[in-house]
């Protein structure tokens, strides 16, 4: 993973010792220049609906089901740090996944996203 | 003969400025980059010397009538167009129990919707959020709007044989846009946003362009005082001196210039990179140089004061400011003056918006009262930037929400100097609402001149709510 890509990710660097032992469970899911900045995807991966979002300076994935009434964030609006939900208007953290304001009160789930050759890598499973 | 008396009296009230000191028009034209005319002109008017009575800060009731008349009638800023800027995009304002989401329903047309459904009245969404809806659905019993207020959704309409569809559309507040700014007013009577600014304020705000600035910082924080002596702390430099100590060595304080416009705006001029006439003869040029306080030093790095040859500090600072802001931001400053880089331009919009278009103190301030509480309010400082010349509009800032005992200076993004100086401005406001209602006198005392916008102020608010109660009205309100 390049310079590059870890300051898109936030992600651990090769050289940390942890790199090697979590990358088995990492799902390759869509090449990151099909992603560009402000675009979002919705994919599903080991039958959870997951949410690639790709804001002005970095790659999430979280889950694209909204907490509140079970409805999808895809068509939300994305800002730096978050999302909206387009159906009721709760936000969700990208980051964390927090609950920013009602409807919603429950965070939604955030999965470990890094970028590996050139492709969106996600892991699912804790 | 008793009448020639009163009024030769009265032409001199209002008249006396600080003695000894050039005044403000002086010290701009003596400047190299000349000033345009909205700075070099003056309009000040004395409005008399009576008290301000306190009960307006102190009673509840004074509030509540605040609230259905003085707040229902008045133009407000709701959002800025860049925090909407795609269709569907909304932005909820809120104000006391009113609330409407600022909605773009077109490329360029914004509405501002009641929040509320129009079947058992939830609000369709949360007070202080923003985001984007193809439709508007109530989270309640799910019945739903589309982006142009025109009702979508009755869910089991073979209940609802009375509602006519077509007259459930959402009803609407007025909407006008200006310098970048959405404005709403719920007064379907209320004059145009020209009109209310009347055509000089309108003039001087045209010529600032303030539509192409955006927000790179935007702070917020409850304040334990009526709004009003919230608003009030920031409409004169007279309490520069004792508040600020550490501003008054580069600061034209006592010399500051002040104007009204109509009954909804005024503004002072306050130069800087000039020495206090508080302090004329305790202080050199170097000293002025050395503390001059910047509202956005961020945007400034590799600042080297230092003064050569019988040049005042006033001059050095505005050459090197000029550089530095325009290599921080990207933007052409050629043009503009000496005084617009250097100076504090304060403007109120009645009731509750500062506009501050210079470069170097380039904020925007918005004072709402905390619904739940008289003697609480909610402050807002917005800092613009110019658009870069590349022409690509940053996102604006997301509000930091600062808790009660917390700092300015803890504001990410917020330059220490500054932060400093509002904390010293808003920590003085407990004591002042505590006072006026430990007070054995039930009045404000204002000077002539320097307090004349706290006075101009309180007139609009002596006169908004001496009118009768006006809430919104679901007939007009549907009629746009
Ligand atoms: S389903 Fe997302 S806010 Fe209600
Ligand atoms: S209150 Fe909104 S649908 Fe019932
Ligand atoms: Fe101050």
């Amino acid at each position: 993973m390049g310079a590059f890509e870890e300051a898109l990710t936030g992600n651990l660097p090769d050289h940390c010792p942890d790199h090697r032992a979590v990358e088995g469970s990492f799902a390759r899911v869509l090449p990151a220049a099909e992603l560009p900045p402000g675009a979002k995807k919705a994919v599903e991966i080991a039958g959870k609906e997951v949410l690639l979002c790709h804001t002005i300076d970095r790659l999430f994935a979280v889950s694209n089901i909204c907490s509140h009434a079970q409805e999808k964030l895809e068509c939300g609006r994305m800002s730096k740090g978050w999302i909206a939900c387009p159906v009721h208007g709760a936000r969700f953290e990208l980051a964390t996944g927090r609950a920013m304001n009602p409807p919603a009160k429950q965070p939604i789930a955030t999965y470990p996203l890094r970028v590996v050759d050139g492709w969106i890598e996600v892991q699912v499973q804790a | 003969m008793s009448v020639e008396i009163t009024e030769r009296k009265q032409s001199a009230e209002g008249e006396a400025r600080c003695p000894g000191a050039p005044t403000t028009q002086e010290i701009i034209a003596a400047d190299r980059v000349a000033a345009p005319g909205w700075v070099r002109s003056e309009s000040y008017q004395y409005l008399g010397d009576e008290d301000i009575s306190t009960d307006r800060y102190i009673e509840p009731q004074y509030a509540r009538m605040e609230m259905e008349r003085l707040w229902t009638r008045t133009w407000q800023f709701a959002c800025r167009e860049e925090h909407i800027p795609e269709v569907g995009d909304y932005y909820v304002y809120d104000i006391g129990p009113y609330s409407l989401i600022v909605t773009r329903v077109a490329k360029n047309e914004i509405r501002a919707y009641y929040n509320a459904c129009l079947h058992r009245g939830t609000k369709l969404r949360a007070s202080g959020t923003l985001g984007n809806a193809s439709e508007f659905k109530c989270s309640f019993h799910g019945w739903s709007w589309n982006v142009d207020g025109s009702n979508r959704t009755v869910v089991c309409p073979w209940d609802f044989p009375h509602v006519d569809r077509k007259k459930f559309s959402l009803p609407q507040a007025r909407v006008e846009l200006l310098g970048g700014f959405v404005f709403i007013n719920m007064d379907p009577d209320a004059p145009t946003l020209s009109e209310y600014l009347g055509p000089a304020a309108k003039a001087h705000i045209d010529a600032w362009k303030l539509e192409d600035r955006y927000v790179y910082l935007h702070v917020s924080k409850r304040l334990p005082a009526n709004w009003k002596l919230a608003v009030e702390a920031f409409l004169e430099a007279y309490h520069v001196i004792q508040t600020h100590p550490q501003v008054a060595v580069s600061n034209g304080d006592a010399n500051s210039q002040y104007d009204i416009y109509g009954e909804h705006v005024n503004r002072f001029i306050s130069t800087l990179g000039v020495l206090s006439p508080h302090l004329y003869g305790k202080h050199t040029e170097q000293d002025i140089l050395e503390q001059f306080t910047l509202g956005d030093s961020g945007s400034v790095t590799g600042t080297k004061r230092t003064l050569d040859d019988g040049r005042t500090a006033r001059e050095v600072m505005a050459g090197m400011f000029r550089g530095m802001f325009e290599k921080a931001t990207n933007t052409d400053l050629s043009k503009v003056s000496d005084s617009e880089l250097l100076d504090c331009f304060s403007y109120t919009v009645f009731p509750s918006l500062f506009l501050f278009p210079g470069i170097s103190l380039p904020m925007v301030y918005r004072f709402r009262p905390d619904p739940k509480d008289h003697r609480a309010c909610i402050y807002e400082v917005l800092f613009l930037r110019p658009v870069p010349v590349d022409g690509k509009r940053p996102e604006p800032a997301e509000p930091v929400h600062l808790r009660d005992e917390q700092s300015f200076k803890e504001a990410e993004g917020m330059d220490p100097g500054f932060g400093a100086i509002l904390d010293q401005d808003t920590d003085n406001l407990f004591l002042q609402q505590e006072g006026i209602e430990a007070s054995a006198k039930r009045g404000l005392t204002l000077g002539n001149y320097q307090e004349i916008r706290v006075r101009h102020f309180e007139r609009s608010v002596e006169k908004y709510v001496a009118m009768p109660p006006k809430r919104p009205d679901w007939e007009r309100s549907r009629k746009r």
